[in-house]
């Protein structure tokens, strides 16, 4: 009976029914898109994130701001002025330390030996600038005038003429050279790229001549495995080609992190350490652990980087946060409100109805769960409603897939991220522009909620109508018949 | 047997107190037929109520097989109405989604009867009243007359005790109005129940053994010679 008087009320009511539904469902389709939307956030900022630190690296750890750096450090370069004549090519390389700074070798092992640290591998972020070309001298051409008679006071004439000709013609190669330890390839700013072509380090290679190009940088300059490269005068095989997963590669040239200390001469001496945390959830603590023993240094987590994150994405991702989450939770609320309402006023207009079951016999509580039942079933049509609904908006902007831009590490709090994030050399803050997909992944948890909200809705409005036919009284509800 | 001892009932409206039984006393012996008349207003529904356990009088007692109404738990008050009670509105007071059939089950539901029974005895119901083809019809798809016998196949289907009609006949017409009259007696004489009618109706009164007037929250009863 329970079923069948539920199945025939709700046929009979089914435009309140549909319009209860349809307010629950656009609430929870709303809950789906937001917090589908949120996660897809989540993963580009991730995704963003990644591109900079690499897999599996939950902090680095940098040397802490110092006095600016001297005028000394600043790339010199000697080109000498030849022989009449000569056209001889002449270059010269200057191998830098980015961002000037460095930490000695031995804090890697003392930040790994810091609790809460799984790993800990360090990197050397070098820039080099190559200046390569030729230097012609100038021709002294005599003048028409010259060598015409002795002046007044006896003294030999001076040549007259002028110097015509000569110039320079030099190419500027700028280029990002990172040392990576070999020894750790599961770590390190290289995780953030694949291998497309060659093979990468063998842990075997701590000091051999070999380098993996960039995917970007190998098609500007026409590498590829098997290519040599020339730095500062070593010549290197390029034994790999790696491609950033996104945005921009760490380096356009990896090698072995002993031949970029002995390049940039630098020996023991590294940028940047990579951390992995033992337990993710405790960064935080990790984090003031090393700063604490570890005088001297910057430990930046994610959640710091995180913060840097500008642009595009970070507006969207607030506004999926705050607008978002207030704009589903007032659709929600109001479909809640109405659904209930809707029920009450329902029962109002069977007060007859139920006034003669309780007349007959009926319980109150069974006539209660006759209204609740119907409620519940309005739910939870409106969450598969919603359920559908939220789907295909969730796969509308996955298919979209609208691009974000993430800008990270610009503003003031640019001096922790110099070495391991990229940017040039120097000191200014550095700030890296990346563009990423935004997609709306649906969990099993975002649908379980729904479902759950569906429920909820339903007994809200059950409650409503419940309440308000528990209170009839038989005799009130024939009242009316007179 | 009913007992009703010094009922009283009011209603309190805005700041009015109305006095809708004033001190009623009546016996009704097992199978006795009872019309009760009177004026719009006089009561006569209040007391129908108080009989059926629908309200509960403000002062007296209301006997029915020596147990007080007035007096009983609404669970207990429940119980009694679904095993004891049976009940014909004016309206017909139909559920419009279920078919005859399952509006005679619908009495059965708080019995506990099983599903199958339950079908069993309304159909069986429902031929009693000359609607054994009529199963599965809509309270929409049927006369007036044919929906009133559906509701009093529902008051009889479980084999009530009493039998109490509030005006059964004040929606039908002349025709329809002597058919339901005819069922009503019928089942009255066959199942030798105690019937309690509430009428306007002078013709179906003067037809009543016995015919109460309630006027003014008063009653009277006598007993008519021409029945």
């Amino acid at each position: 009976m329970f079923f069948t008087y539920l199945r025939r009320e709700l046929r009979r009511r089914r435009k309140a029914a549909f319009v209860v539904a349809s307010g629950l469902a656009l609430g929870i389709a709303l809950v789906i898109v937001v917090t589908s939307v949120s996660a897809g956030m989540g993963r580009a900022q991730d995704k963003v994130l990644q591109s900079l630190y690499g897999l599996g690296t939950d902090m680095t750890v940098t040397k802490a701001a110092a006095p600016a750096a001297s005028s000394s450090e600043r790339p010199r370069f000697r080109f000498d002025a030849q022989d009449d004549g000569s056209t001889g090519e002449q270059s010269s390389d200057r191998v830098m330390v980015r961002g000037f700074q460095t930490l000695a070798s031995s804090t890697v092992g003392k930040v790994d030996a810091q609790s809460g640290v799984a790993d800990a591998v360090g990197g050397l972020s070098l820039q080099v600038v190559k200046v390569s070309g030729a230097f012609t001298r100038g021709r002294f051409e005599q003048g028409a005038g010259g060598g015409q008679g002795r002046g007044r006071g006896g003294a030999l004439p001076s040549p007259q003429g002028r110097v015509e000709g000569g110039g320079a013609d030099f190419d500027v190669n700028n280029y990002s050279v990172y040392g990576t330890d070999v020894t750790k390839p599961a770590l390190g700013p290289l995780t953030s790229s694949k291998i497309t072509s060659g093979r990468t380090f063998t842990t075997a290679e701590t000091n051999a001549k070999v380098a993996v190009a960039d995917s970007a940088y190998a098609k500007e300059k026409k590498l590829k495995a098997g290519s040599t490269v020339t730095i500062k005068g070593s010549t290197f095989k390029v034994i790999g080609i790696a491609t950033a997963d996104s945005g921009d590669a760490a380096a356009n040239l990896y090698v072995p992190l002993k031949q970029a200390q002995t390049l940039a001469g630098a020996k023991d001496k590294v940028t940047t350490i990579y951390v992995k945390a033992t337990d993710s959830q405790r960064i935080g603590g990790v984090k003031s652990e090393i700063q604490k023993n570890i005088p001297g240094t910057t430990v930046t987590t994610s959640a710091d980087l995180a913060d840097t994150v500008s642009g595009s994405l970070s507006t969207a991702s607030s506004l999926a946060a705050s607008v978002g989450k207030w704009l589903s939770i007032a659709v929600l609320a109001a479909a809640f409100l109405v659904a209930g309402l809707l029920t009450s006023s329902a029962v109002s207009r069977r007060v007859r109805e139920f006034g003669t079951l309780k007349a007959l016999g009926w319980k109150s509580s069974r006539v209660t769960r006759q209204v609740v039942g119907e409620a519940v079933v309005n739910g939870l049509v409106g969450g598969a409603l919603g359920i559908a609904l939220g789907l295909a908006g969730a796969y509308a902007v996955t298919a979209v897939s609208p691009t974000l831009q993430a800008q990270v590490g610009g503003g003031g709090g640019g001096e922790g991220f110099r070495g391991g994030f990229g940017g040039g050399p120097g000191r200014a803050a550095v700030t890296k522009t990346l563009d990423v997909a935004l997609t709306a992944p649906v969990s099993l948890t975002t649908i379980a909620l729904a479902v759950a909200l569906a429920v909820t809705g339903g007994l809200i409005a059950g409650a409503f109508g419940g309440w308000r036919a528990s209170r009839l009284r038989p005799a009130d509800a024939l009242r009316r018949v007179e | 047997m009913y007992e009703l001892r010094a009922v009283t009932k009011h209603y309190t409206r805005s700041k009015d107190t109305v006095q809708a039984l004033d001190g009623i006393d009546l016996t009704i012996p097992d199978g006795d037929r009872l019309v009760i008349q009177g004026p719009t207003g006089g009561g006569k529904s209040t007391l129908l109520q108080m009989l059926g356990g629908l309200d509960r009088p403000t002062s007296g007692r209301v006997v029915l097989d020596g147990t007080d109404l007035a007096a009983l738990p609404e669970a207990r008050l429940t119980r009694v109405r679904s095993e004891s009670i049976g009940f014909v509105f004016q309206s017909f007071n139909l559920i419009p989604t279920l078919t005859a059939q399952e509006n005679v089950e619908t009495a059965l539901v708080p019995l506990g009867v099983k599903p199958k029974q339950r079908r069993e005895q309304a159909a069986e119901a429902l031929k009693s009243v000359g609607l054994g083809e009529r199963l599965a019809h809509l309270p929409g798809e049927m006369s007036g007359g044919q929906q009133q016998r559906v509701a009093i196949a529902r008051a009889l289907v479980k084999q009530p005790k009493v039998l109490l009609a509030d005006e059964p006949t004040g929606n039908l017409d002349e025709s329809m109005r002597d058919e339901i009259m005819d069922v009503l007696e019928r089942m009255w004489e066959e199942l030798g129940l105690t019937f309690v009618m509430v009428t306007h109706d002078s013709a179906i009164a003067r037809k009543a053994p016995r015919l109460a007037t309630l006027r003014k929250g008063r009653i009277t009863v006598k007993e008519n010679a021409r029945a």
